[in-house]
């Protein structure tokens, strides 16, 4: 038994290092392909055997850093009443962006 | 300051990634097709979250979701010489407006504010107590 110790312990890190790279790669993947594949894993797995928020903060940080222009844009008020501009209202005063969805 | 939300792709549409706590909630959607659609589930959300503040719908190619990396959530805040004076880490778990409060208040706009009024603290009250 014990001769098969140290082999079956370096296969199993080798396999956790494989589905690591593996979650990190699909986190820097679109959000619907990462969602996707996010599925198909039963839930607990990758949260509590892998650093999922540590792989997340990282793989999803982008381009942006504070100090950086904000990248421009003119979206459409949900309203509909009108399209906002947001070095228009940056002109006037501080903005806070909030992104997110109902789901 | 002016807040606006920024209504992007969804977190977990139903015919990809649903969530059993969006199921309780009775917050089920699929993938809106199109951006009509993405409207319509972005006044849903506006409207049973009771969100104050306006919404702008992300347009279908999500190009402002892109450039910010806003998926699933994420809370941003721009200064008046449009430079990003705050960006959160990663929702769910960077999302903290704990956070946007401090970078609010650090804010130089906001400190001559408060130099101005010489306190954010209840100014009537030591008007009247004088």
């Amino acid at each position: 038994m014990k001769k098969f110790l140290v082999p079956s312990l370096i296969v199993l890190l080798v396999v956790y290092a494989l589905c690591t790279a593996f979650i990190w790669r699909t986190m820097r993947r679109p959000p619907e392909e990462f969602a996707r594949v996010m599925a198909k894993i039963p839930g607990p797995v990758a949260f509590l055997l892998f650093p999922f928020e540590t792989l997340w903060t990282r793989a999803r940080a982008g381009t942006l850093q504070a100090g950086d222009p904000a990248p421009d844009f003119s979206l459409m008020k949900l309203d509909k009443s009108e399209s906002i501009q947001l070095s228009s209202l940056t002109a006037r005063q501080p903005v806070v962006l909030v992104f997110g969805s109902y789901t | 300051m002016a807040f606006y939300a920024v209504y992007i792709l969804e977190a977990h549409p139903s015919d990809v990634w649903q969530m059993e706590s969006n199921i309780n909630d009775k917050v089920v959607f699929a993938s809106p097709k199109d951006f009509d659609e993405r409207s319509m589930v972005a006044g849903a959300c506006v409207r049973k979250l009771g969100i104050k503040f306006p919404a702008l719908v992300d347009g279908f190619e999500n190009s402002t979701e892109k450039a910010y990396t806003g998926w699933p959530d994420r809370i941003y805040l721009i200064d008046t010489k449009g430079r990003v004076a705050y960006k959160s880490k990663p929702g769910p778990f960077g999302f903290k407006p704990q956070e946007l409060r401090s970078a609010l208040e650090h804010l130089p706009e906001t400190k001559s504010q408060l130099m101005r009024r010489g306190s954010l603290a209840l100014p009537d009250k030591t008007q009247s107590a004088r």
